[in-house]
């Protein structure tokens, strides 16, 4: 490498910046706390996101954000590659096509050993969806896009500059009480529902004391995003041990902006400042991309991964979602992915428990399933990072009989471990779902599509397979005590082929496109007795109802 | 797991066994077997006996 390599930054990315408002409770002079429905703290993903799902299903929620712009130190590319589960909800939440047109679409993976192929991967092959498997782009713009997208729709009320400095729990357990420190002066609030979405370092997930279960991986790497113009392909590729990286590993990813996403593993013993310095990386690239190559570098920085996973992620009136919950290593998107998916599983929740119309315990049900999906995140993603870190002479060994044996036969290239994609988790039978839920892909039927049919207010949609209209009047009759509305679909439907649904099942999937129950459409009791129990409402709610 | 004797020829086997070690170091020979773990792991193909195999060989030999 010569240490005389020649770079250059491009001009910084100008990130946009929204205005502290005077909140009306500091505006009213402090007399009575205003209380809310729905607080978010953070603007984040997770926070942004549940505040967009939120302001669909009419639930004006509070959104207190300690800063003014979207982006984490600046516009580093951050989360970059979005799942297609995350898509079918932004799909639904209307900021997709504004996604695909900035982003970049991909499906095809490929691992490399040295300068060999060992291993690719195709997710086109899986989907049924009309979203992609992924688009990458950078993490600000989509946090932008969403910001957009609640100020276009209103209701919700964005707070810029309001850091929230405490949290306590009403003695009666009836409210949380936040106290806000802005730049006009402090204020208290208080809410229903405080939904934590401040991060990796929550200071209020720690102020109540969750056990957290963090540990500090002792792997390096850093982060250079950077603009150059080679016709490489638009595909993930990961080099397990690159000859341009002293044998270590290397992520490639194409974003939006002509801006490539290169992560490199380091030394475990270098010294992180240095790794990061502009010439340093600036030699790195050299080596990657040969002499003659114009590049120009966007943001550079040194990360040591780390994870956690808390116990619960519901406390009394506060839930936890996002990083503040669960950190897992970056191998194969399931960060960010996972901070959108908890926001997706607890807004029609919310919704449904505040207007009534579902049990408070449901709220449980989010705890449930999303901390099990977490745990399973972090099952996968060590196993990656172990692959990826091998912390003895015996691992290193045997990590070279997989890449020796995966050039030559298939059943190695499957123990090729770079990263197993973000997926939608499927979720553990529980009192909601008996069966267990899995996700729904957004599949294009009788001309529409899924997600535009979970798009209006907050509805189960049950899919009755070949029902004629005398079945689907009696089940049309349901729609009057429950959040629910029945499409037949014929048998031969790709939502029904999809959904892997007889002629004679009513499917019902949730406002978070899960399958909560499948049900023989001739029993019309089955399917309350499985709403009844997907909304954990009670006898005297249902009476009610 | 299988603990009968399930091997037709083992004599043969361990002969072949010890010949693609000789003339290794100690390094090639160790990637060998590694390789060799592997391969053999996707012929059973059964996750349960490559997992009672992982644990019957971690234990160990009974002195003497």
């Amino acid at each position: 490498m010569s240490a005389e390599t020649e770079w250059k930054f491009a001009p910084a990315y100008e990130l946009p910046h929204w205005s502290f408002v005077l909140p009306p409770d500091l505006a009213s002079g402090g007399g009575e706390r205003i209380r809310y429905p729905v607080v978010i703290t953070g603007g984040g993903l997770a926070g942004l996101t549940l505040a967009c799902d939120l302001a669909l299903r009419g639930v004006r929620a509070v959104v207190l954000d300690e800063d003014d712009t979207v982006g984490v130190k600046g516009a580093s590319s951050r989360g970059i590659c979005y799942a297609q589960k995350s898509l079918e909800i932004f799909e639904r939440l209307g900021i997709y096509e504004r996604i695909r047109q900035k982003g970049i679409t991909w499906s095809v993976g490929r691992t490399f050993s040295g300068k060999d192929e060992i291993y690719s991967f195709n997710l086109k092959d899986e989907s049924h969806s009309e979203q992609p498997p992924f688009i990458n782009l950078q993490q600000f713009y989509l946090e932008w896009f969403l910001v957009d997208r609640i100020v276009e729709l209103g209701g919700t009320d964005l707070r810029w500059k309001n850091k929230v400095t405490a949290v306590e729990n009403e003695a009666d357990g009836d409210a949380v009480v936040v106290h806000v420190e802005t730049p006009a002066g402090n204020y208290s609030l208080e809410c229903d529902w405080l939904i934590d979405a401040t991060g990796a370092n929550s200071k209020i997930r720690d102020a109540m004391g969750v056990e957290v279960n963090a540990s500090r991986s002792t792997d390096r790497w850093c982060i250079s995003d950077v603009r150059f113009k080679v016709p490489f392909a638009v595909e993930r590729w990961t080099w397990i041990d690159a000859p341009f990286n002293e044998g270590r590993a290397v992520w490639q990813h194409l974003m939006a902006d002509d801006v490539w996403r290169l992560d490199y593993q380091m030394a475990e013993d270098c010294d992180p400042e240095t790794i990061s310095k502009p010439e340093v990386a600036g030699a790195r690239l050299r080596e990657q991309l040969g002499p003659g190559v114009e590049f120009e570098l966007v943001w550079i920085g040194p990360y040591q991964y780390r994870d956690h996973l808390l116990e619960t992620f519901r406390v009394g009136r506060t839930m936890f979602i996002g990083d503040a919950a669960h950190v897992v290593s970056p191998f194969g998107a399931r960060g960010g992915n996972n901070g959108i998916q908890d926001a997706a599983n607890l807004g029609w929740k919310l919704a449904l428990v505040l207007a009534g119309e579902a049990g408070e315990a449901l709220l449980d049900s989010y705890h449930d399933e999303r901390y099990a999906a977490a745990k399973e995140n972090l099952t996968i993603t060590k196993r990656t990072s172990r692959f990826l870190a091998p912390r003895s002479a015996a691992e290193h060994r045997l990590r070279r009989a997989v890449s020796a044996l995966a050039r030559r036969h298939e059943f190695a290239r499957r123990l090729s471990n770079t990263g197993r994609m973000a997926q939608a988790n499927d979720y553990p039978p529980s009192r909601w779902a008996w069966g267990g839920a899995r996700s729904v892909q957004n599949v294009a039927f009788d001309g529409t599509t899924l997600m535009r049919c979970l798009r209006e207010g907050t509805r189960f949609l049950g899919v009755a397979v070949g029902a004629d209209a005398a079945e689907l009047a009696r089940l049309n009759a349901l729609s009057a005590r429950w959040p629910v509305d029945f499409r037949s679909v014929d048998a031969a439907s790709p939502l029904a082929t999809h959904l892997g649904a007889a002629a004679g099942t009513v499917v019902l999937i949730r406002p978070d496109a899960y399958v909560a129950a499948i049900v023989p459409a001739a029993m019309a009791g089955s399917t309350s007795v499985a709403l009844r129990a997907a909304l954990a409402r009670d006898e005297a709610m249902t009476r009610a109802a | 797991m299988k603990t009968h004797a399930n091997i037709p020829d083992a004599d043969g086997f361990y002969e072949a066994l010890l010949r693609a070690h000789e003339g290794l170091s100690d390094a090639e020979s160790n990637d060998l077997d590694a390789r060799l773990v592997l391969l053999l792991a996707n012929q059973v193909g059964d996750q349960t006996a490559l997992l009672e195999c992982i644990e019957e060989a971690r234990r160990k030999p009974a002195s003497g």
